[in-house]
């Protein structure tokens, strides 16, 4: 028993011995992992959600470190992998080697962020300078641990089908596109409302996935940048709702339920024509759009231009856990996803875009033309449409407003069932009720 | 070991008549044998008992120590505030709004499953050719999961190209909103639980009706009972204990409704029971407070309440099936009791 003990800490000594050099081999020539590792066999989890894009990066990690295997889990979305983590950390175990967080609900995740390892103790700090600076400012607690290492950003450009917008009389190029939406939303909503007038159809699919990009656009959202609820009362939040009240109330919502869109065929029928694609969303247009039973000449096409001006929506960071038994081996690999070169073959996998700026650089200077969306130059655009994003301040109770608060009343007013300004109050009544 | 009793068998008989007949100078070993076979009983059903403490018992003791507090899903123990948590969900009109839709689909699922059931089990009592086919094809919506009956439920009610809108479409009835009507969506969860439980609670009662004497029925018969007549004098009554004991799972299972409204319209928070929670059950109430929102105090509370509500439908439900079953066919009595134990045991 105690000789076994004995061993036990040895080998956990040996393995921190053996990784602490790995990490000072990492640091030193930024991204070597195969000297010195011990071969001891590892079996690593990791837990990430929607469409990541890790898989192929997977079998290229596990074939030059033939004693690591990775398990991954996958969940279905954001949503989802914020229960299953959540649950995880209250019951104090369950969690993988990596788990991915993201943006939306970062803020409850540092309310209790010493539930996850400071990263420092493996070296991030020397990669710092990798990331957009927000990004790594966003990964650090009031405390200065940085538990995070971030994947991707969430710069938004506009989807839209070409095909539709030339059935409308509209113009189907990019660049004129770009033109033409370039603008505020009252703009933006005004197109829409042409659109509607020459065609009958909605202009996009539902007002909350607008909303959340019109939110995500403000520089400060349902929270202060120092933590407080920020809704009642905030005359530009009200401003950008009614305007989208306004629009909606026209007919410019095709009232769609989000990550169902009628099992991805509204993708395909022309219930809608635009879409709000942060990079990330790209690959959901993608596989709803293929769900739907169409494919790259159903049209849609991607226009480096937002309405408002630069956004961010989502986003994601890698993240181990306390309770992992395999910090330094699970770190080294999340440090491994997300190096540049790594974030570049994620993107071309997910269209998820990178939030290193080496990375970015890359997508920038060597367009590729993605056959999906009408061969758009998505990386290029999205590098674009990066530039400006700043960081906002996520509060505790972030997802919950965002989802639970505005969800429902957006919802039935996409339905015609109550006015813009039942919504808001209903919001503002929700709010007090369910975070107030 | 001549002194090695024979163990008592799980008859429940206490081994009484195996005691040896000599009282007055016992040796250790007979003290130890006789010792034996009045706690080894006990020692027989702890396990159970030891089982429902720790799985059963203490997560409910636990769960009312913490609706006491303040306590954070993730940040844990807060503060103790006593009875508020209780007091602000019955203040809460979500609270009793999930108490109105938990009853209304209970009730549109028990009733029309517990009717079909009986008239399934009926109808396979009466000797039908290729019987274990007809009784497996009943089960096996059962063994299919709740959660892969809400994916394909959800989809069939989908409101824009579902099957039973199109299906509604073919005879000139318009697209229904079976995720945003409040009642609709109650029917259409209600089908899901009756989809999956009507075959189970069909197998329970058949159990009882084939445990009922034949000769029952013939002497009916031979007083000119009719078809109707007999299955409401002579088989209702005498599978009176198997009705009480599906009346009452269904009742429990029926309050605790949660994969389904769960999974029934995603797209709403990922799954709080619809955007004005149309079909918000208690669970499902409970679930968002605890999991979303992170009350896990308030969670604990509604915990509490949702248990008391079932304890007291039970209690009105054993009460009622009692008056409802009780027929005049006192004889069949034993026989349902053993078709009781019969059906339990199905």
């Amino acid at each position: 028993m105690k000789l076994s003990r004995h061993t036990k800490v040895a080998a956990a000594l040996a393995g921190a011995a053996s990784v602490a050099l790995l990490a000072s081999a990492c640091s030193s020539d930024g991204g070597g992992t195969d000297e010195a590792a011990s071969d001891e066999p590892i079996t690593l989890t990791i837990t990430t959600f929607g469409t990541f894009g890790y898989d192929d990066l997977y079998e290229q990690y596990m074939d030059e470190n033939p004693n690591i295997t990775i398990e991954a889990t996958n969940i279905d979305t954001g949503g989802n992998a914020r229960t299953d983590a959540f649950t995880k950390i209250a019951a104090g175990s369950g969690l993988s080697d990596i788990v991915a967080i993201e943006e939306g609900w970062l803020g409850s995740i540092m309310e209790v962020s010493d539930t996850f390892v400071d990263l420092r103790d493996f070296g991030i700090e020397d990669r710092s300078g990798d990331w957009v600076d927000w990004k790594y400012a966003q990964a650090t607690d009031a405390d200065g641990r940085v538990i995070g290492y971030g994947t991707d950003i969430g710069p938004e450009g506009l989807c839209y089908n070409g095909v539709l917008f030339e059935e409308a009389g509209l113009p189907s190029d990019r660049a004129e596109v770009a033109e033409l939406i370039d603008g505020d939303w009252e703009h933006f909503f005004d197109v829409g409302r042409d659109y509607q007038e020459a065609t009958g159809k909605a202009w996009y699919d539902h007002s909350g996935f607008v909303w959340n990009a019109m939110v995500n656009q403000l520089d400060e959202g349902y929270y202060t940048a120092d933590g407080e609820l920020n809704v009642e009362g905030n005359a530009e939040l009200q401003e950008r709702f009614e305007l989208l009240g306004a629009a909606t109330e026209d007919g410019l919502s095709a009232a769609q339920a989000a990550w169902d869109w009628n099992g991805g065929k509204s993708f395909v029928d022309g219930t809608f024509a635009t879409f709000v694609c942060p990079g990330w969303m790209l690959g959901v247009v993608q596989g709803n759009t293929e769900a739907g039973g169409g494919d790259a000449s159903t049209g849609w096409d991607f226009a480096d231009v937002f309405p408002g001006g630069a956004a961010n929506w989502g986003g994601a960071f890698l993240a181990v856990p306390e309770t992992s038994e395999n910090q330094a081996a699970a770190a080294a690999l999340a440090d491994w996803l997300t190096q540049p070169e790594q974030q570049v073959a994620q993107f071309e996998a997910a269209g998820t875009f990178p939030s290193t700026v080496a990375a970015q650089d890359e997508l920038a200077a060597n367009p590729t033309p993605n056959e999906f969306f009408n061969d758009a130059p998505v990386g290029e655009i999205l590098a674009g449409r990066s530039v400006g994003v700043v960081a906002q301040f996520k509060g505790p109770d972030d997802s919950v407003i965002q989802e639970n608060v505005f969800g429902p009343p957006l919802q039935k007013l996409d339905r015609g069932e109550v006015s813009t300004q039942e919504a808001w109050d209903e919001a503002i009544v929700l709010l007090d009720e369910l975070v107030g | 070991m001549t002194s090695t009793l024979t163990p008592p068998t799980g008859t429940g008989s206490d081994g009484d008549d195996s005691r040896p007949p000599r009282a007055s100078r016992l040796t250790w070993r007979q003290r130890i044998s006789i010792f034996d076979v009045k706690a080894s009983p006990y020692a027989y059903v702890a396990p159970f008992f030891l089982l429902f403490g720790l799985v059963g018992l203490f997560p409910l003791a636990y769960t009312f120590w913490v609706s006491l507090f303040d306590w954070d899903l993730l940040k844990g123990q807060g503060d103790f505030v006593g009875m508020e948590n209780f007091w602000a969900i019955l203040n809460d009109r979500f609270f009793w709004n999930s108490i109105r839709n938990t009853i209304s689909i209970f009730l549109l699922s028990a009733i029309p499953q517990l009717a079909m059931a009986l008239l399934l089990a009926y109808l396979l009592d009466q000797g039908l050719r290729a019987k274990t086919f007809w009784r497996m094809s009943i089960l096996l919506p059962y063994v299919v999961t709740p959660v892969a009956v809400a994916i394909i439920f959800s989809s069939v009610f989908n409101e824009a190209d579902g099957l039973v809108n199109n299906l509604l479409n073919l005879i000139g009835i318009p697209d229904q909103q079976w995720k945003h009507d409040t009642f609709l969506s109650h029917i259409a969860i209600a089908s899901m639980v009756n989809w999956r439980w009507t075959g189970y609670n069909t197998l329970i009662l058949l159990a009882a009706m084939q445990a009922v004497p034949r000769d029952l029925y013939e002497s009916a018969a031979i007083d000119g009972a009719g078809a109707a007549r007999r299955f409401f004098s002579v088989t209702i009554p005498s599978i009176r204990p198997t009705l009480i004991f599906v009346v009452i799972t269904a009742t429990i299972g029926g309050l605790q409704i949660f994969t389904e409204p769960r999974l029934f319209d995603v797209s709403n928070a990922g799954g709080i029971g619809g955007a004005d929670r149309q079909f918000q059950t208690t669970v499902l109430f409970m679930w968002e407070l605890a999991f979303f929102r992170r009350d896990f105090g308030e969670a604990s509370a509604v915990a509490w309440l949702l248990f008391l509500l079932i304890v007291a439908f039970g209690l009105v439900n054993f009460l009622l099936s009692r008056r409802v079953a009780t027929g005049d066919a006192r004889g069949g009595r034993r026989a349902a009791r053993r078709a009781a134990r019969k059906g339990a045991d199905a």
